[in-house]
């Protein structure tokens, strides 16, 4: 039974055909994969869905009824409920003000909406009272927490926009066991994820959109197929680092690093981690979330003080205080989430891509402006970032472009170890290869990569090494000769940890 | 945009998009459009009156204190932070000058150093207590502006303390003479330059400067613009923090004896309000009170059209009363015209 017909949906910007005649139909109980590179018309497609636009053309039909959805109220009537990428989520309020947030009664209810939360935190495994508030609450919660705001509304149609991009792997185990048991309900999913090997599990029927257009839908997923049809053009091996590396003189020896957690900040605390980086090597940082992954680059970084153990770097030791101490010895971190923690939106590329090696270019005390442009534009130009030059604002940019001009950011600084949070997050699959590229020849040139990614075949793919992280501590390492398994990393991962059970 | 993306969808469709790019552009140059406006307005109403070079000067000379808060407050709302306080650190400031010219006889090239040095203390506090004790910026200068003022009423008695001291022999000492020429109206340097207008053109030149060609300069941007990839690059953004507040005072210790002189007095009230100015004119010249966005050229026409407004208004006999309200509005109308995207409100188009 088809719960939802989109017909001949067009959209256009200023400049920009966004969507052309694009149609698809949703049947209950159905998981549709929307696939397509940055700009395909993915987010375009579902907006118009969700009522974020006012204006477009085409119809659209829920239960076979036209439905006219010109804002998000509209939406909502007609049970649509989209997750967007960014998340919106007020961090002030807690997670019960959050779900039931512009639907309250006159006077509060505190008691059933905090009995109504922790039912839906239940349902999807969330361990959280519903009083705690947004901003205690780590990404990935907040993922989730998103989801529940969205069953707690009577819906039909459910559009999740990158949902899995902050997750874990357990994690997305735990949302696709909730995907399953709304489909069972005869709920339909509308699902974009840059990811390929989950819509192999999830997915009923993926839709490739390209440049705004409808490309074609399987209802098997092949891979290298889907890949071509998404990109136009066959993409080769999409984790091309070859085997080797890593046999050069040790870069970065942490010896029993304890770092302390932060009550309500949600940092967990590292315990006792011991671990070493060649020249010349990436090693990876596997673990779920809340397992220390970003915390440890952090402290790699400078960015939190331990309370035991050493670091020594090339030799020498290694006692960051601020990230600015880090960076002197030629030490960058790409962080986790780059819009927040990497760059300054509203600021153009050069002055974000110079900003920590500005001493570069000064002159008698004053910024070479010319040398800085020229220096940026070189590097902006070997990462392949698409823009109309180095004084466009970086909050214009596509996420994958966003991100090569933080990696612009960082190699100006000449670095000799890099830490990677999460660098390929959220990007399209072309980015995506290019960054991995870039590791490759980065770990070619003598340099030492610290990666650590939620995405597990990423790290196979690319690491010499992988440690794993359970709880603030490494539980495991495994060599790429070791060749392990994604069930052998998992397992590590949860090595210890109390399972939050369903 | 943290994955997929689309182009960010810039909520207009094509047939609005010339009405939108006119706007856009007048959010740009809007303050210098307002700056034309008022010029046309002064010369149509008062022609020579308007338009000579007494008025223009002693126009500017009156606001130029202000004008150089102004460029403090403007360092300081770019890294994100406000800073209420600066009119009561001009008021202890000019204080302090016209009691270093009475009491101590002070040169006045000797005086403007340790104005500066008070002013610099007192923002030095408000930095600290806003980077080191997280206090947020309003509350802390808020809290600046009170202390300061009280200090500022206690050492002077409540009692004004005239600049134009005169020696046994009747006539002003030579100090107090020197003195005039920091803005008594009539006293020009070199019988040719009033140093007021001097020092505010020469103030907004080098913060222009230090803003757009220092790494400075940079990291201010950078700290107003995301302080947590500022610092992530390793900026020291608490050293900018202090920094900001720390010029901010000392720019308003530097405008006290302008003050004085131009009032020939030090009150105990000299400043009170001036604050507000100082913010007007850099929201006014495009500074964003979220921090990072904004630049001196603009803060300089901004005070430039509050001091054309205050003379063509009182040329024309408008009330103090209706004076307030015009600068109200026009503060309003200065915003509205940089956020071209609140006109959609007009075209009934879609907000997203």
């Amino acid at each position: 039974m088809t719960v939802l017909t989109m017909r001949a949906i067009g959209k256009s910007f200023p400049g920009v055909r966004a969507l052309d005649g694009v149609s698809l139909t949703v049947a209950e109980g159905e998981v549709v994969a929307l696939l397509g590179e940055n700009g395909a018309g993915k987010s375009t497609l579902m907006n118009i869905l969700a009522g974020v636009f006012k204006h477009y053309e085409g119809e659209i039909e829920i239960g076979g009824r036209v439905a006219h959805i010109h804002s998000p109220k509209d939406a909502r009537r007609h049970g649509i409920a989209m997750i967007h990428q960014e998340l919106n989520l007020v961090p002030e309020l807690s997670i019960a003000d959050n779900i039931f947030l512009g639907r309250e009664r006159a006077i509060l209810d505190r008691k059933a909406m905090e009995a109504r939360t922790a039912e839906l935190l239940r349902g999807l495994g969330l361990d959280l009272s519903p009083r705690r508030l947004i901003k205690q609450c780590k990404i990935a919660e907040r993922q989730l927490i998103e989801v529940a705001k969205a069953l707690s509304q009577n819906v039909r149609v459910l559009v999740m926009d990158e949902p899995t991009s902050a997750l874990a792997d357990a994690e997305v185990r735990r949302l696709y066991t909730v995907i399953r048991d709304l489909t069972g309900h005869g709920v339909a999913v509308i699902y974009i994820s840059h990811r390929l090997e989950e819509l192999e599990e999830i997915a009923d029927r993926v839709v490739v959109l390209r440049d705004g257009a409808y490309i074609g839908e399987r209802s098997e997923v092949d891979r290298d197929e889907l890949i071509q049809m998404m990109a136009g053009r066959p993409l080769g091996e999409l984790f091309p680092r070859a085997d080797g590396g890593g046999s050069g003189e040790e870069l970065l020896k942490v010896e029993g690093l304890s770092v302390p957690g932060e009550p309500g900040s949600g940092r967990t605390p590292l315990r006792e981690i011991s671990l070493s980086v060649r020249a010349g090597e990436i090693v990876g940082v596997a673990g779920l979330m809340g397992a220390g992954r970003s915390e440890l680059l952090e402290s790699i970084f400078g960015l939190h003080r331990p309370t035991a153990g050493s670091m020594s770097l090339g030799g020498r030791p290694y006692r960051p205080r601020r990230p600015k101490g880090a960076i002197r010895r030629g030490v960058a971190l790409v962080a986790e989430d780059r819009k927040a923690q990497s760059l300054v939106l509203g600021n153009t590329i050069a002055f974000n891509a110079s900003l920590p090696s500005l001493g570069r270019f000064l002159r008698f005390g004053t910024v070479d402006a010319r040398r800085e442009h020229r220096a940026v534009e070189r590097q902006v130009n070997e990462l392949r970032v698409k823009t109309p030059g180095t004084r466009f604002t970086v909050g214009n940019l596509s996420g994958g472009n966003q991100q090569k001009v933080v990696l612009a950011k960082w190699l100006l600084t000449s670095p000799s170890l890099i830490l990677m949070d999460e660098p390929t997050r959220g990007i399209d699959v072309g980015a995506k290869a290019e960054i991995h590229a870039l590791m490759s020849s980065l770990a070619a040139g003598g340099k030492g990569v610290l990666v650590a990614s939620s995405e597990l075949p990423e790290l196979l793919a690319m690491c010499d090494r992988i440690l794993v992280l359970c709880e603030g501590r490494i539980t495991a390492e495994f060599s790429r000769e070791q060749r392990p398994t994604q069930e052998a990393i998992l397992e590590a991962a949860m090595a210890r940890q109390k399972v939050t059970t369903l | 945009m943290t994955a997929t993306t689309e182009p960010p969808p810039p909520a207009k469709a094509p047939g609005e998009s010339r009405l939108r790019r006119t706007f856009s552009a007048l959010g740009a140059a809007q303050a210098y459009i307002g700056l034309v406006l008022i010029l046309a307005v002064g010369i149509a109403t008062k022609g020579e009156v308007f338009l000579n070079e007494t008025n223009l000067t002693n126009a500017v000379g009156a606001f130029a204190s202000r004008g150089i808060l102004a460029v403090g407050v403007t360092l300081v709302i770019l890294t994100g932070g406000i800073d209420l306080s600066v009119g009561s650190l001009l008021g202890i400031a000019s204080m302090t000058a016209a009691m270093m010219l009475s009491k101590y006889s002070l040169e006045p090239w000797q005086i403007v150093p340790i104005c500066m040095v008070v002013g610099g203390l007192f923002g030095f506090l408000n930095g600290a207590g806003t980077a080191w004790l997280r206090i947020q910026s309003f509350v802390m200068t808020l809290a600046m502006l009170s202390v300061v003022r009280g200090l500022d009423r206690q050492v002077s008695d409540n009692v004004s303390v005239g600049t134009q001291i005169a020696g046994p022999d009747g006539k002003l000492t030579p100090q107090a003479e020197a003195f005039q020429l920091f803005g008594t109206p009539g006293h020009n340097l070199f019988d040719r330059i009033y140093y007021p207008v001097l020092a505010f053109v020469v103030v907004c030149v080098v913060f222009h400067l230090i803003l757009t060609k220092t790494r400075f300069g940079r990291h201010v941007y950078a700290v107003g613009g995301n302080p947590t990839a500022a610092r992530l690059s390793g900026v020291n953004v608490t050293a900018i923090t202090i920094a900001v507040f720390t010029l901010s005072g000392m720019l308003a210790g530097f405008a006290g004896p302008i003050d004085a002189a131009y009032s020939a007095s030090a009150d105990p009230q000299a400043g009170q309000s001036y604050e507000l100015d100082a913010i007007a004119a850099a929201v006014i010249g495009g500074a964003s009170l979220a921090g990072g966005k904004g630049t001196i050229a603009g803060t300089f026409v901004g005070a430039l059209i509050l001091t054309l407004l205050d003379n063509v208004l009182g040329l024309n006999a408008v009330s103090d009363n209706w004076q307030l309200v015009i600068k109200g509005l026009i503060v309003v109308v200065a915003v509205v015209l940089q956020r071209p995207d609140l006109f959609k409100f007009f075209r009934g188009g879609s907000r997203s």
